[in-house]
């Protein structure tokens, strides 16, 4: 797809890194995608204190006076824009293993129990396959067959008959992510974690070319349980302003109205204008969708009230940070597969692009 | 003068009640504010949309500050029928929307209804996902011309009810009022003085954060509003009894020495005051008090009492009092404490 002037989407990178486990507190495997990715495209590379992949790439144009005392802006450049995407997944992790080789776990980040039962998972570092034990219908009682089992009851099976033999396996403390392989058709993709590895990549794409203004990207941890990463890298680069990249939920449900429908995967970028953590700057936002309109990037607009990202919590670093978010439409995050339309993580891309010429020559 | 002060809270109370202001949107109470500032000392926005008056001057660096955010409704979505569905920004519940008027954005106006139950003897709570937006507009009309993501803010000019202020938005405008009345023209201010308008204040104190972090200040006092109803100190707030002083809230104590300042600049200007213990709930103080390495705050509180609907009541001698409290304040000077924060 032509992104008039803007990067291409690198699909390769969505796939090695939807392929790649990173539950909260365990991205370790997909920063390291990242970094590779990253390292020969960036001025700087580093991994801050919390784990989070941060890197920072100056303009195409070196303009006269680059070496400026820190802390003033230099005039021409346009403001340091710091890019965030974050790398981590919801997913378990192992809390026990008991004496029959059963594994206990916990869930990390928001995952509904009730699509749990009979799911195939991959466990720890050597992705070990373990399934979430589930009776086949002949052995469920009549009387049963219309409940969900609850969070509490449901347990890992590694084929394991004993906690001996499991132990050699997995040990407590091991994370668990689904196991699903990326695959694709027609303009569809299919994987596991889109939210947010669609954002990553998108923002790995964005930094295969030197940006119009300086951008700091960031590839955060710990979204999923507290929007942790962001709020302490927020700090450490001090940013202008930031842009959120996220994989969000479509609204695409059989059997609510249709105006309730919305955001479409397929339909082109969501823009936020609220959701639980923030409110979108304005200036910023209106910045984003004059952009989109002159560059003919289609967008759509987030539900708002639900949900919240990592720019609330950089909204609100530090003196204040003016924050948007624009996401990739998903659907079914947070569960096993995901869908998302590889049109849209190129418009995302075009869209991000674009926006940072313009406020190299409108902001403030 | 107290003549030239009520007079000065007649003209500017209405004029900020009414003012456009919802959490993130805050435009058109930003621009009074501005209004009403000019000359006072140097004005600015901040990125979070906060509005900053500074007053330079010797002595410790004094930050009082009260929100001026208003409850607002964000539309989610047009039915076919044209009626705009919302959701609520900022800490209301439902019930206190219905019936009130909304201006969106200054481009429509819209009134609050809700679906009601079918069986009238049914008597459920109202729950935010009932409420609508009634605007007016031809069925075919409404969804073009009210986008997702139109906020709207209660549109309720102030008016005096006998002893009584009654509107919609007091609840900081009221604050924002008596700062505004107790730093223009005060002589004597015996500090580096910074007022912030603050932002984002009713979706978690976002503002207050952000602007506290950026002055750093020495010593902060917030003005707010508490209602009737929410104390659980030596008896409950009443109207007219002079502004609360509070002692406690969800996450929030005061400093002593912050305390201290206002309690003598109560007595020394003879104002009465009351106790707001608050067991859930707050304002911004406890994001001022925990910003940096922590900043000595104190609260005072407007009293007000919600009788039902969008509307409040403040009584307007605990508004004057409120405006000698705030000028006794600025013009006392911080000693700090001698130990630790």
């Amino acid at each position: 797809m032509n992104g008039n002037g803007a990067p291409r989407f690198q699909e390769g990178i969505l796939e090695a890194i939807s392929n790649a486990p990173g539950v909260s507190g365990g991205e370790e495997a997909v920063r390291a995608i990242l970094t590779e990715v990253a390292r020969e495209r960036v001025d700087s590379l580093e991994v801050d204190p919390m784990g989070s992949l941060v890197a920072r790439i100056e303009p195409a144009t070196r303009p006269r006076g680059a070496g400026k005392p820190r802390g003033a802006r230099r005039a021409g450049r346009g403001p340091h824009v710091m890019l965030c995407a974050h790398m981590d997944e919801v997913g378990l992790m192992v809390t026990a293993v008991e004496k029959e080789g059963r594994l206990r776990f916990r869930r990390v980040g928001g995952i509904d129990p009730r699509i749990l039962p009979g799911q195939a998972f991959r466990i720890g570092p050597r992705a070990v396959p373990g399934v979430i034990g589930a009776l086949p219908p002949h052995l469920v009682p009549r009387a049963d067959r219309d409940k969900v089992t609850l969070a509490e009851d449901l347990y890992l099976d590694i084929g394991a008959g004993s906690r001996e033999e499991a132990e050699e396996q997995v040990s407590v403390g091991e994370y668990a992510v689904f196991d699903t392989t990326y695959e694709g058709w027609g303009t569809t993709r299919k994987g596991k974690a889109f939210d947010d590895r669609a954002g990553c990549a998108v923002l790995a794409s964005l930094i295969q070319r030197r940006p119009p203004v300086p951008v700091t990207a960031v590839w955060s941890v710990q979204e999923e349980v507290g929007l942790r990463g962001a709020a302490a890298a927020a700090r450490r680069v001090g940013p202008d302003l930031a842009i959120v990249l996220e994989g969000t939920a479509s609204g695409e449900a059989p059997g609510s109205p249709p105006e309730e429908q919305y955001p479409f995967m397929g339909r082109g970028p969501a823009l936020t204008i609220q959701d639980r953590s923030l409110m979108a700057h304005a200036r910023l936002l209106d910045s984003i969708q004059t952009t989109a309109k002159r560059h003919r990037v289609p967008t759509q607009w987030k539900r708002p009230g639900v949900g919240g990202t990592d720019a609330g919590r950089i909204a609100i670093s530090g003196a204040g940070v003016p924050s948007a978010v624009v996401s990739v439409v998903c659907r079914y995050i947070h569960a096993p597969a995901a869908y998302l339309d590889v049109r849209d993580a190129q418009r995302a891309v075009t869209l991000i692009w674009h926006t940072l010429e313009t406020l190299r020559k409108e902001w403030p | 003068m107290a003549v030239s002060r009520s007079s000065h809270l007649d003209s500017l109370l209405p004029a900020l009640s009414e003012a456009y202001g919802p959490p993130g949107r805050e435009t058109g109470i930003r621009a009074a504010l501005k209004r009403a500032l000019k000359g006072a000392g140097l004005v600015r926005e901040d990125a979070l949309g906060n509005l900053h008056l500074h007053i330079a001057g010797k002595g410790p660096r004094l930050l009082l500050t009260a929100h001026m955010d208003a409850p607002g409704l964000i539309v989610t979505r047009v039915d076919p029928s044209g009626l705009a569905r919302v959701s609520i920004l900022g800490q209301t519940s439902a019930v206190d929307w219905v019936g009130a008027t909304v201006t969106l954005d200054g481009t429509a106006r819209g009134v609050v209804g809700w679906d009601r139950p079918k069986d009238p003897k049914e008597t459920r709570e109202i729950e935010p996902e009932a409420l609508y937006l009634e605007t007016g507009l031809r069925q075919r009309q409404a969804p073009k011309r009210i986008e997702v993501g139109t906020v709207g803010a209660l549109l309720d000019r102030a008016e005096r009810l006998g002893e009584l202020w009654h509107g919609g938005n007091l609840d900081n405008r009221a604050g924002c009022a008596a700062i505004l009345a107790a730093v223009r023209g005060t002589r004597g201010i015996r500090s580096d003085l910074h007022v912030v308008f603050s932002a984002q204040s009713d979706l978690g104190a976002r503002g207050a954060a952000t602007s506290a972090f950026g002055i750093d200040p020495d010593v902060a006092v917030v003005l707010d509003v508490a209602f009737v109803g929410e104390s659980r100190g030596p008896g409950d707030i009443a109207l007219g009894k002079g502004p609360c002083l509070g002692l406690k809230e969800e996450g929030y104590l005061p400093h002593p020495a912050a305390l201290a300042l206002v309690k003598r600049a109560a007595k020394a200007a003879r104002v009465p005051h009351q106790w707001l213990i608050r067991e859930s709930g707050g304002s911004d103080a406890r994001a001022v008090r925990a910003s940096r390495s922590g900043v000595p705050t104190a609260l005072v509180a407007i009293p007000a009492r919600r009788p039902g609907g969008p509307r409040v009541l403040i009584h307007a001698s605990d508004l004057e009092e409120t405006v000698k409290l705030l000028r006794g304040i600025v013009t006392t000077p911080y000693t700090g404490e001698k130990g630790s924060r």
